[in-house]
């Protein structure tokens, strides 16, 4: 090394080390780069109303410490909030509207009790306001709103895992033709590379807006959305780790006259496997908070649910769906953690 | 069995690898080309089995010469042994040997990593044979030491029974003992089968111990075709230019060494 290099020195191509330099990190050219950036956020930012969002934060800091006495955003809260306090876990339905009643078989924890109601009857020919009382039986169950919800929560999770489930297989054929040393010729390429971004471009609200129309209501729309999203997704990240993975043992094979299928299988796959099983785990985990929300749009689920009852301004039952979903959400993490730290 | 006809090679950034090379290398023997890294041994291999197309001349194995409609025949026939293994680390020894027997199993078998009885069979006599035991089959490739992982390559590349082997300087990272070993092994195994073995090796004493013949390459030409016994330092000059050191790195890394511990260098 050294003998070469004192030739390239003879050579007049290289400078002794006293004559070398390393320049300092920021210059002229990162103060330009902040200016425009600069200039650039405060026209954005008077756009998307920044200003306004800091005025709103600032004066419901001040009402929270007693310098204002009144503040839009600290109110709306308020109102939310005990709107949605205490959480509605029970459920009460009127006998009389439940076919066959029987009394013997009740559902669990419930219990059937008689209530008083009371009604307001204008007479219309007096105009005369008179209160009436009537009793009714009900069928009062402490939990029942909250099994409903539960119920509603496999329905989400059920549509993720099929969702899941379907855009891995969309998405291994997708990853074969768009990664770049697998796919037959450039068109192919091209055409996998193009679905694959179409895919990852259509957000899953919006395709599950039309799958609506044309499934109906109900899970299959949201199955569809979430696993073409997702196979968007995956077959992005798996054409990419197939193209970085170590070519020697794919030389090897090669070189034997295995088929670019089988090296694949066996060169490829054993060495991207365990990013392969992160990545299902992290669409699967992403799959089921978006499921949570696909129902707004009436693909089932319990976004279905909730967008009922926000309609219905029952934030109490809304309040009991969203500790349902965090909790699920945050049940799943834990249990997504474990499973890789097994795998890999 | 393996004939080089006037062989050249330059690839498309202007580096010219060979000029014109020609020899033949008999069935049955142990064949190395020595000559320091860049010299051209790697693409007289890569030639062998198609992994590099010559631009000039004629490769032909076993009588067949290369061209695109005999390749996929041509590579049944060579096997290749890897410096760096080139091994599934994460699959099972018994995986990685069967893998060397693939052209031969059914597409949607091989996807279902089914292997036929045979070729199970086959891994096993393999596995013992260069020396491994039961035990190892199952372990992972990268849990093994790297002598047993090049014996496990050795092993894949017996699955097809090749007439060539062909050894991409297949010691580069064992320890001298081992490497040594490994050599016999395969030496023995290539004299049991009368495979033809084309090797690469920087190591001049080994080379000696083991060739039947040694060809020095140097700027992509034959410089010397001699057996091991006629090889003195005069001819081992016309590869590594100051022979005492052969391999040519050692210097360089014994330089850099001496730098990195000589005092003014180490700071306090």
């Amino acid at each position: 090394m050294s003998v070469e290099n004192e030739m390239k020195r003879a050579a007049g191509k290289e400078r002794p080390s006293s004559a070398w330099e390393i320049s300092p990190p920021y210059g002229t050219k990162t103060v330009l780069v902040v200016i425009v950036v600069a200039i650039f956020m405060y026209f954005s930012g008077k756009n998307s109303e920044i200003d306004r969002m800091f005025y709103l934060l600032g004066e419901a800091a001040g009402n929270v410490v007693g310098l204002n006495e009144s503040s839009q955003v600290v109110n709306g809260t308020q109102t939310i909030a005990n709107a949605m306090f205490p959480l509605q876990f029970s459920e009460v339905t009127e006998v009389s509207r439940i076919e066959n009643f029987d009394p013997e078989d009740l559902p669990m924890f419930a219990r059937v009790e008689t209530q008083e109601a009371t009604t307001t009857v204008v007479d219309p020919a007096t105009l005369a306001i008179s209160k009436t009382v009537t009793e009714r039986t009900v069928v009062y169950n402490p939990v029942g709103y909250l099994f409903h919800v539960v119920d509603k929560m496999i329905e989400t999770i059920e549509i993720a895992i099929w969702a899941t489930f379907f855009s891995i297989i969309i998405s291994i054929p997708l990853a074969y033709y768009s990664s770049a040393n697998y796919t037959p010729n450039r068109i192919v390429y091209g055409f996998a590379r193009g679905i694959v971004s179409l895919f990852r471009a259509i957000p899953e609200l919006i395709s599950a807006m039309f799958l609506v129309l044309a499934f109906g209501f109900g899970p299959i729309a949201g199955i569809l959305a979430l696993a073409f999203h997702s196979a968007g997704f995956l077959g992005k990240f798996y054409a990419e780790d197939i193209e970085n993975a170590d070519k020697g043992p794919q030389e090897a094979l090669r070189a034997v006259g295995v088929s670019k299928v089988k090296t694949l299988r066996y060169a490829v796959l054993p060495q991207v496997l365990p990013q392969y099983v992160a990545y299902n785990m992290y669409i699967l985990d992403r799959n089921v908070r978006m499921a949570t929300v696909i129902g707004i749009v009436g693909a089932g689920g319990i976004g279905q649910e909730l967008k009922g009852r926000y309609d219905m301004f029952e934030y109490g039952h809304v309040a009991t769906i969203l500790v349902m979903i965090f909790i699920t959400v945050f049940a799943l993490d834990q249990i997504a953690g474990r499973i890789r730290s097994k795998l890999i | 069995m393996i004939r080089f006809d006037k062989i050249s090679k330059s690839y498309p950034d202007g580096t010219t690898a060979l000029r014109d090379i020609s020899f033949e290398v008999p069935k049955g023997q142990f064949c190395v080309l020595l000559g320091h890294s860049g010299a051209g041994k790697s693409t007289i291999l890569r030639l062998i089995n198609g992994l590099v197309e010559p631009s000039d001349g004629d490769v032909s194995v076993d009588g067949t010469k290369i061209a695109p409609q005999t390749l996929q025949t041509v590579r049944r026939k060579v096997a290749m042994i890897h410096q760096e293994f080139n091994l599934s680390g994460r699959s099972s020894v018994a995986t990685n040997v069967m893998t060397g027997a693939l052209p031969d199993v059914p597409v949607l078998m091989s996807l279902l990593g089914w292997f036929p009885a045979a070729i199970r069979k086959k891994c096993c006599e393999l596995v013992e044979l260069v020396g491994l035991r039961e035990e190892h089959l199952k372990r992972r490739a990268s849990a093994l030491s790297g002598g047993q992982q090049q014996r496990v390559g050795i092993a894949r590349s017996l699955m097809l029974d090749p007439l060539v082997i062909l050894a991409d300087e297949p010691i580069a990272s064992l320890d001298p003992s081992t490497s040594r070993e490994v050599l016999g092994h395969l030496r023995k195994i290539a004299r049991e089968r009368d495979c033809t073995i084309l090797c690469c090796l920087h190591q001049v004493e080994l080379a000696k111990e083991f060739a039947d013949r040694i060809v020095g390459i140097e700027g992509g030409r034959v410089v010397f075709d001699l057996v091991p016994k006629d090889v003195d330092d005069k001819t081992l000059r016309l590869i590594y230019k100051n022979y005492d050191d052969p391999a040519g790195e050692k210097t360089l890394m014994e330089a850099n060494v001496d730098k990195a511990l000589s005092p003014a260098i180490i700071p306090g």
